[in-house]
């Protein structure tokens, strides 16, 4: 099953090095990968083949791991049900034209070396079936699982 | 303009606000500006014949003590030299701070003499790794570091400190916090989730708490034993969590897994209610997976959410740290309790009982009849003759499984071993890390012959400081699991286990001005043993056992715990010649 990963991390690039490490030792088979730089860190979003049994796990790993700010997992929807579009520019250049042409409210999340990540619009979600899915360079996807900060802390002395 | 320190000064004083005692390493080219400082800080380092001791060393201190253990290396193979350790400590979850000195930054990437990629070699085997690249970032580094290394999961942590930063001149800035760190315990788990957890406990006939290494990190084992005895519920240890709920205890089930007990295996195997606290379903002691504990519902309690589901899938997941949880699982049974629903009700008498049964089938036990020195014979007249708050530090083989067997806890953090990686020559250097940390009290290492060959060189070490550490090899002249394999598994094809070309242990011991003797015979060991730990000196036993005593039980790898072999087979008389040439090649 196809998977996107989009991760955050800190602008120590031992942390990146540690990510890809990281893939190749769960066993993550990356079909395509961009890397982008922020003021703040490094974004990364991959889209791999994993099954659906290990994403629980690589998810609670690459969360834990120091450096690392944000994972959020998304799973492939290819029956037109998708908040997340991501588009590999690379196989068609017009692809990403012809999306913001039709979904021109769209936000984006992530873009980097014709690597793009964008959020379809809620009220258009029914719409996107108009979309050309299942084609290579154009995959819907929706948001699974997040890192984005909810735990309670309970602060302590340490014993 | 404040006043300005060099990298090797700022790099002490950040030690000191860590509260770091003494840190051991072994210098070299690039580290020597760090030990120019050294030579007039007051700041104490023990200087050890090998950086793998280093590590091992700051691993046992930071296991007796739950602070983080500091080792340094120089650059390139001092480096390298730690590997090991910083993986053991990885596996283990324990806290270690690394330092290990680079070549000068102008010449990283260069080749340069004594260069390798540190950072590099050590990600996989550190929580985190940090090059400073400015001695003003010393003091935060440093503070990173040591907080990574405790906080929750707790793990090694490396800091690469090139010699230019040593020598640079900087006004440090430190961190403000105390000493005393206020750690953010996460707790990931909803009330709901806890209170589906109590009624497990509540429902449940047959249950047994599987705890491990998590319960000694949180320092939980107070709230564990609280727990049990509100619930009546039998706890069973890890190899690592050995030492968290004591030996004595009616409730304790002892070790489980590839070499627990018949009743703690059966136990497991029957239960209808698994509670992993800080745990992680590892594969010793699980046998074959969809098999462990299939008829059981399961909670799992652990800091790091990685580990929940990982292995094997539980009912209810609740991360956070083992001592909060604990502790408010207490709170919800005790809750239950006043409104009437005992967390103890009488079919928990009848599940111990059945487990007592399963103990009297087949009780761990050994020949204590035979006219030659046995291996578990030595460990329990050690254990008999230990103070209760004895550290006891193994290294790996047949000893290690002997000694989780037959040694009695009374506390936690008495407990050594290199569990996850298995390092051979874990056990003496752990066990000199913990004596430094407690000089007073009885630190005992029990090693083998072959892993105490990869590490004795370090009795220098304790020779020069005098580090009272008593060693006792079990020495049955082999690398002992790895014959009983080859015997069991590998019809007897021994190949490469022989290690009876060994120096005399008593006489190289004694070579180092430590005491040594040599036991070999059955009688001797109870005077041997009171001797040895009569005086505060260091002290060497080379005890002579049985080469042909093999570990039971034992899971046979891919089989389930349900089918362990709980005895050795009987042998022909014919075969019984044949032990006696049990190194063919």
């Amino acid at each position: 099953m196809q998977w996107l990963i989009a991760l955050e991390t800190d602008g120590d690039p031992i942390t990146s090095c540690r990510l890809m490490n990281i893939f190749r030792r769960k066993g993550v088979s990356i079909v395509t990968l961009a890397m982008a730089a922020r003021p703040e860190g490094f974004s990364v979003i991959a889209v791999a083949d994993t099954p659906e049994s290990a994403v629980e796990h690589i998810f609670n790993f690459l969360r834990r791991v120091e450096g690392v700010q944000l994972v959020t997992y998304y799973r492939h929807e290819p029956l037109g049900d998708a908040s997340f579009v991501f588009i590999d520019a690379d196989v068609d250049s017009s692809s990403i034209a012809r999306f913001l042409q039709t979904f021109p409210e769209s936000k984006l999340i992530f873009a980097s070396h014709g690597k793009y990540l964008l959020e379809i619009p809620g009220d258009r979600k029914a719409h996107s079936a108009s979309l050309d899915f299942g084609k290579q360079e154009i995959l819907p996807f929706a948001r699974v699982k997040t890192s984005i900060p909810q735990p309670e802390l309970v602060t302590a002395q340490a014993s | 303009m404040g006043k300005q320190f060099n990298g090797s000064e700022i790099l002490l004083e950040s030690l000191r606000r860590e509260n770091v005692e003494f840190f051991f390493g072994l210098p070299g080219g690039v580290v020597l500006p760090l030990y120019d400082a050294l030579y007039s800080s007051g700041v104490r380092h023990l200087l050890v014949r090998h950086e793998q001791a280093a590590a091992f060393a700051a691993d046992g201190y930071a296991r007796v003590t739950g602070k983080v253990g500091v080792c340094l290396g120089t650059s390139g193979p001092g480096a390298t030299n730690l590997t090991t350790g910083l993986m053991s400590a990885m596996m283990d979850s324990i806290p270690v701070v690394a330092l290990t000195g680079q070549v000068p930054l102008p010449l990283i990437g260069k080749d340069a003499f004594q260069e390798c990629d540190t950072i590099g070699i050590s990600m996989p085997s550190t929580k985190r790794s940090f090059l400073v690249r400015s001695a003003a970032d010393l003091p935060s580094v440093i503070h990173q570091a040591f907080k990574t290394a405790i906080s929750g999961r707790p793990g090694p942590v490396l800091v690469d400190l090139p010699k230019s930063v040593l020598m640079e001149s900087a006004e440090p800035t430190y961190p403000t916090t105390p000493g005393v760190e206020q750690l953010e315990r996460i707790r990931e788990w909803t009330d709901e989730d806890l209170e589906r957890a109590a009624e497990m406990i509540l429902e449940s006939r047959r249950a047994v708490f599987y705890v491990g290494g998590g319960v000694i990190a949180a320092n939980a084992w107070q709230e564990l034993r609280e727990l049990a005895e509100l619930t009546q519920i039998p706890v069973t240890t890890t190899l690592m969590g050995l030492g968290a709920f004591p030996s004595a205890h009616p409730l304790s089930l002892g070790m489980l897994g590839m070499h627990g007990s018949y009743a703690t295996n059966q136990s497991i195997c029957n239960c209808d209610l698994l509670i992993g606290v800080g745990v992680r379903f590892d594969d010793r002691v699980t046998g074959r997976l969809k098999d462990f504990a299939s008829l059981a519902k399961k909670i799992h309690i652990d800091v790091d959410p990685a580990e929940v589901n990982k292995n094997v899938r539980v009912d209810v997941g609740l991360i956070g740290d083992a001592r909060e949880t604990i502790h408010a699982l207490l709170g919800a049974l005790k809750r239950h309790l006043r409104e009437g629903k005992d967390p103890a009700p009488p079919v928990r008498q009848q599940w111990l009982q059945r487990i007592e049964s399963w103990r009297s089938e087949h009780p761990l036990t050994y020949d204590k009849y035979g006219h030659t020195v046995k291996p578990q014979y030595v460990i329990e007249t050690i254990s008999r003759h230990a103070a209760e708050d004895a550290v006891v530090s193994v290294d790996v083989g047949q000893h290690q499984m002997w000694a989780a067997q037959f040694w009695e806890f009374h506390k936690p953090r008495t407990w050594l071993s290199s569990s996850g990686l298995g390092s051979m020559g874990y056990g003496f250097p752990a066990a000199m890390g913990a004596q430094l940390a407690f000089p007073n009290r009885q630190v005992i290492a029990i090693v083998g012959d072959g892993g105490f060959q990869m590490t004795l060189n370090d009795l220098a070490t304790v020779a020069q400081y005098r580090v009272p550490v008593k060693i006792a090899i079990i020495n049955n002249r082999a690398l002992g699991m790895v014959r009983q394999w080859q015997e069991i598994f590998f019809e007897k094809r021994y190949c490469d286990i022989d290690l009876s070309f060994a120096p005399d242990f008593a006489k190289l011991a004694e070579s180092y001005g430590i005491r040594g003797v040599r036991v070999d015979h059955r009688t001797d060991v109870p005077d041997a043993v009171r001797d040895f730990l009569s005086d505060r000196e260091p002290r060497l036993i080379d005890f002579w056992v049985d080469p042909a005593e093999n570990v039971y039980p034992i899971v046979p790898p891919g089989a389930s715990l349900a089918e362990m072999v709980v005895e050795p087979p009987r042998v022909l008389v014919e075969e019984e010649e044949a032990l006696d040439d049990l190194w063919a090649v």
